[in-house]
């Protein structure tokens, strides 16, 4: 087992490869994690993770601007690749399967692909609709999949009306389901107005919302943890 | 110690014992969309060879050294690949279309647009392979070429065997003028088959005289 010397530089290794978005640096990161025999759960909540959080800080702090983000998406991405087969199955207490598409009519997906990854990361099974999504498959995809999150995104005042029949569909056939609503025109008065659960309005807030959402599921299995040892 | 003539050098030095034909640096921040705006200098990176997958792997590794030594100086980039219109499996992959090659290119004084469309270096002509690295360095860029230096010739508008080059010629200041129809240009590729049996023509590129001196002594060295 290694030192926590050596596990400590490894997580520093990944973290800086996000940071600095080296693809390179995140897949030796990644590597050494495994031959270290590191818990990849760990390596990724502790290097990949904790990198993107410092990159959302520097996105907000406007450090750093869109192509940034997307390059640091990209490293956490490359690890995350060699680190995923080796994830053992969290068992955090909610059940962890998602929806998540561009409503019909809208192309934009940026916003919607960075809200994807970090379901992904927290060990979700995303099921990725794509963009300019016909309305009807939301809701017969959550029906399908049994999912309890749905998250929409829309990028254009034309195209974000589809967001209202989803949810109200969505609630006619399954009230229990929760949905986040994303976007530039969409705002918190909507997203309550229209009954959706979370709203991001664009890609550097729902960085934000997600990399909450992951900070909290990783509280989670830190108490799960601590409640088993 | 100036070191903005210090990481030109850096960068151009190495780039150019890897295999890279020629370097230009261009300030193109007022050019570009706002999402890439702040990393407004540019690092134009030919490649003089035929368009293969060697040329592709070259380019990708020297677009790898160039950016890895802004970072180690502290310097954001941004690299756009040679073939961004193919790569979108990544999530930067959507910022690529916000930008051209050429536009570095003729900005740092490698060449111009010619009647082909395409990129014409002096002493290359069209066959050079072209991929970019923008960034916030200060790095001290070259002087741009503004008009096009085809002048009268008009080989390739001649020998293009669907007629889709106009025999306009490019300026920086009428960038709307079509120099080629591209739904003529493309039906010719669909139908022409090269040696390797995929759609290709390329024959305004080996028409154009800028370069073919090159391309000759490149041919007899590899004969001989």
């Amino acid at each position: 087992m290694a030192t926590e010397e050596k596990k400590a530089a490894i997580f520093e290794k990944l973290r800086d490869a996000v940071i600095n978005y080296d693809e390179d640096l995140a897949a030796e990161g990644a590597q050494e994690a495994l031959d270290a025999g590191l818990d990849a759960n760990d390596a990724i909540f502790n290097g990949l993770v904790n990198g993107m959080e410092e990159v959302g800080r520097l996105f907000e702090a406007q450090e750093y601007f869109v192509p940034e983000i997307l390059m640091c998406a990209d490293a956490l991405y490359k690890g995350l690749e060699i680190l995923k087969p080796h994830v053992k199955k969290m068992d955090l207490g909610v059940r962890g399967s998602v929806v998540i598409g561009t409503v019909e009519g809208d192309v934009h997906d940026i916003g919607k692909n960075i809200v994807k990854m970090m379901f992904d990361v927290a060990g979700f099974t995303v099921y990725d609709l794509g963009r300019d999504v016909p309305l009807d498959n939301f809701v017969s995809e959550q029906m399908r999949t049994e999912s309890d999150l749905v998250c929409l995104s829309a990028m254009m005042t034309t195209t974000m009306a589809g967001m209202k029949k989803v949810i109200d569909d969505l609630k006619a056939k399954n009230p229990n389901v929760k949905i986040m609503i994303g976007g530039s025109p969409v705002s918190q008065g909507v997203a309550e107005k229209w009954g959706a659960d979370g709203y991001a309005k664009d890609a550097s807030n729902a960085l934000k919302d997600a990399l909450e959402m992951v900070a909290s599921l990783k509280r989670l299995k830190q108490e799960a943890e601590t409640k088993v040892a | 110690m100036d070191t903005a003539i210090l990481i030109d050098e850096i960068i151009g030095e190495e780039l150019l014992e890897a295999g890279a034909t020629v370097i230009g640096y261009a300030s193109v921040g007022k050019f570009l969309h706002d999402d890439i705006a702040h990393l407004g200098m540019a690092i134009s990176i030919g490649v003089g060879r035929n368009l293969n997958k060697g040329t592709l792997a070259l380019l990708g590794e020297l677009q790898r050294k160039a950016s890895r030594i802004l970072r180690e100086s502290g310097y954001r980039y941004l690299c756009i690949p040679p073939d961004s219109d193919r790569v979108k499996d990544t999530f930067v992959s959507k910022l690529y279309p916000l930008f051209a090659h050429k536009l570095a290119a003729t900005s740092s004084g490698i060449g111009w647009i010619g009647k082909n469309g395409l990129l014409i270096n002096r002493e290359f002509g069209p066959r050079l392979s072209l991929a970019t690295v923008l960034t916030n360095a200060p790095l001290s860029a070259g002087t741009p070429i503004e008009f096009s230096e085809c002048g009268d010739c008009s080989l390739c508008v001649k020998h293009c065997p669907s007629g889709a080059i106009t025999g306009e010629l490019w300026s920086r200041y009428d960038p709307y003028v079509r120099l080629i129809n591209t739904d003529k240009c493309s039906a010719q590729k669909k139908n022409t088959k090269g040696l390797s049996d995929k759609p290709n023509c390329g024959l305004c590129i080996t028409i154009c005289p800028y370069g073919r001196r090159v391309m000759k002594e490149n041919v007899q060295m590899a004969l001989s």
